[in-house]
């Protein structure tokens, strides 16, 4: 067979799966979530009305789409505090310390664990009757600390992100050490030479060698945080009331527990809206940085 | 002898011993923190009822007993449970490694017209916001007749992705563009070309991904959760939901439930730690 008649048939029958998939399970639904986000449809029943801009305008006056934007944004600003913390532990660990690949291998361990038994594991953490922190803390005469951590509207969210915490900084202080082990070790050498102080180390040569990867966990954190979803759905159903319901959270239940397609549609439209916008936002930022 | 030791010297030392105290100290703390809620999802798994009730939920089972363990995996459809991840697994993950591969070579080593609309859209895929396109997703696969059945969630996860492309485009790069001329000057074609040279070499980088994906898979509850709902097809996640959702209130039936589901990651993890470190970070810092 000719080359060139071979190179269309490779083209074509190794693109034509992949790039399949893509369209049928992303692109496909992607295009229907905008036509049904101005429809009334229901999810079941065969028709469905276009109702214009009714979803979106509705969208914007439901005070819960608040509340949950809300409360990502708490999941955002709260990582967002962790960072530098990140940094630092990811810095200690880059030193030659004795023991530091397993100290690397626990602080990595809670990203791979499941995320169901992790959501469980918390529950029970924070089980108001006789449960393990309230426990913790009444061993360590902080008895006015106790609280009900997943039925107590002012607190639910900060036990919430905290489990976010617990299972995303580990990831987050190792792709800062992959960052910092990219630095060539000379830099610092040569600044010890001149004098360079401890800060100045870290000011003109870790800083500028990771802001690429604060720079990526800024993003995760932005597409993380505006998505949370199985810790809220698993360990509260977004209660009590909706204290602690998130945007995903409420998306998916305004689609399968109230079949409302067309709002849900609208939401996840929104959504989709908000974390383009941001992340354009942020690119934006940083490259007008660097230049 | 002893005097020549410059006093500096002496209080440079012992100021690097305070250090590395201190340094062990918050890694310790660190440490506490994150194991403690494990160890004690351990303890309780363990304790019988009476005990849970009486003791400290901090303190160590009295007698470490395994009617729990014994109890949970069977009311809890853990086989099941296990057998079914299992093969979501192996399959997709050979599926992705096939499909991400192949996407890599030919956009790597040829030159056509759509490839800028094929990787654009792959661009567009990554913004996509992955919980809420299920919304619309869900119908898809209802129309196509594949709810509730393995070849939803297989097909979903065997899809690559521009992460998988990116690493396995980087590897390719490295290939020497010459192996697969002299390859075509013995009458090979491509096919035989991919099959046989590139495939083989990219092992490593396939080992790699294949991993994160299998982790991936292994702790996902979405995706079966919404469809594969039938008992006999559940997974490791959606089996723990279900026996959670029955059984609220014995927690160390609950506990050893969860122990289960976290055993097989946990022992991945402590085996391919390396592979996974080196994905998670290729896939981060040069994605």
């Amino acid at each position: 067979m000719r080359y060139t008649v071979q190179k269309r048939l490779v083209i074509f029958s190794f693109l034509c799966i992949p790039v399949g998939l893509l369209v049928l399970f992303l692109l496909y639904p992607t295009v229907k979530l905008f036509q049904f986000s101005f429809t009334n449809w229901n999810g079941i029943s065969e028709s469905f009305e276009y109702t214009g801009l009714k979803n979106y305008i509705t969208a914007f006056q439901t005070p819960e789409v608040w509340t949950a934007l809300g409360n990502n944004f708490l999941y955002f600003i709260l990582h967002v505090i962790f960072i530098p913390l990140e940094v630092m532990v990811a810095v200690f660990l880059n030193n030659k310390i004795k023991g530091s690949n397993f100290f690397r291998s626990i602080v990595f361990m809670p990203y791979i664990l499941n995320g169901v038994a992790v959501a469980y594991i918390f529950s029970y953490m924070y089980n108001p009757i006789n449960g393990p922190l309230n426990a913790l803390l009444g061993d360590m005469n902080l008895e006015f600390l106790i609280r009900n951590w997943l039925s107590d509207s002012s607190v639910v969210n900060y036990s919430l992100v905290a489990v976010s915490l617990w299972r995303f900084s580990g990831f987050h202080v190792i792709l800062f050490l992959a960052g910092l082990q990219s630095v060539p070790a000379d830099l610092y050498e040569a600044a010890t030479i001149d004098g360079a102080s401890a800060f100045q180390k870290f000011r003109y040569i870790t800083a500028p060698g990771i802001s690429r990867v604060i720079e990526i966990v800024l993003f995760l954190n932005v597409r993380g945080a505006l998505q949370v979803f199985d810790i809220p759905f698993l360990m509260t159903q977004g209660g009590p009331g909706t204290a602690s319901t998130t945007f995903t959270v409420y998306t998916i239940q305004t689609a399968f527990k109230y079949n409302n397609y067309g709002l849900a549609s609208t939401l996840a439209v929104i959504l989709m809206t908000i974390i383009i916008v941001f992340s354009m936002l942020q690119s934006k930022l940083f490259k007008g940085r660097d230049e | 002898m002893k005097n020549i030791m410059p006093s500096s010297l002496v209080s440079y030392r012992t100021s690097q011993r305070l250090n590395s105290f201190l340094l062990y100290l918050l890694f310790a703390i660190i440490s506490l923190i994150v194991l403690f809620p494990v160890l004690i999802n351990i303890f309780t798994a363990f304790k019988t009822g009476p005990e849970l009730m009486k003791n400290s939920p901090l303190a160590l089972p009295d007698a470490w007993q395994f009617t729990n363990i014994k109890t949970a995996f069977k009311m809890g459809n853990m086989l099941v449970g296990f057998k079914n991840t299992a093969i979501l697994v192996i399959v997709s993950v050979l599926l992705n490694t096939v499909l991400g591969s192949m996407t890599a070579y030919t956009l790597n080593r040829f030159q056509f017209g759509a490839k800028k609309i094929i990787m654009a859209m792959f661009t567009v895929a990554m913004v996509i916001p992955f919980y809420t396109t299920e919304v619309s997703r869900f119908q898809i696969i209802k129309s196509l007749g594949l709810y509730d059945s393995m070849s939803a969630p297989l097909l979903i996860y065997a899809g690559t992705d521009l992460l998988q492309i990116f690493i396995y485009l980087q590897f390719i790069e490295k290939i020497s563009n010459q192996l697969d001329e002299s390859a075509m000057i013995d009458g090979a074609s491509y096919f035989k070309i991919f099959f046989r040279i590139i495939f083989p070499l990219l092992i490593p980088a396939s080992a790699t991904l294949a991993i994160i994906k299998a982790v991936d898979i292994m702790n996902d509850m979405y995706i079966p959760y919404l469809y594969m709902p039938s008992k006999e097809l559940h997974t490791l996640s959606t089996a723990l939901m279900t026996f959670v959702g029955q059984r609220a209130s014995d927690y160390g039936l609950l506990s050893a439930a969860i122990l289960i589901v976290l055993l097989p990651t946990i022992i991945i993890y402590l085996l391919l730690q390396k592979f996974i470190f080196s994905g998670i970070t290729e896939g981060a810092i040069k994605g």
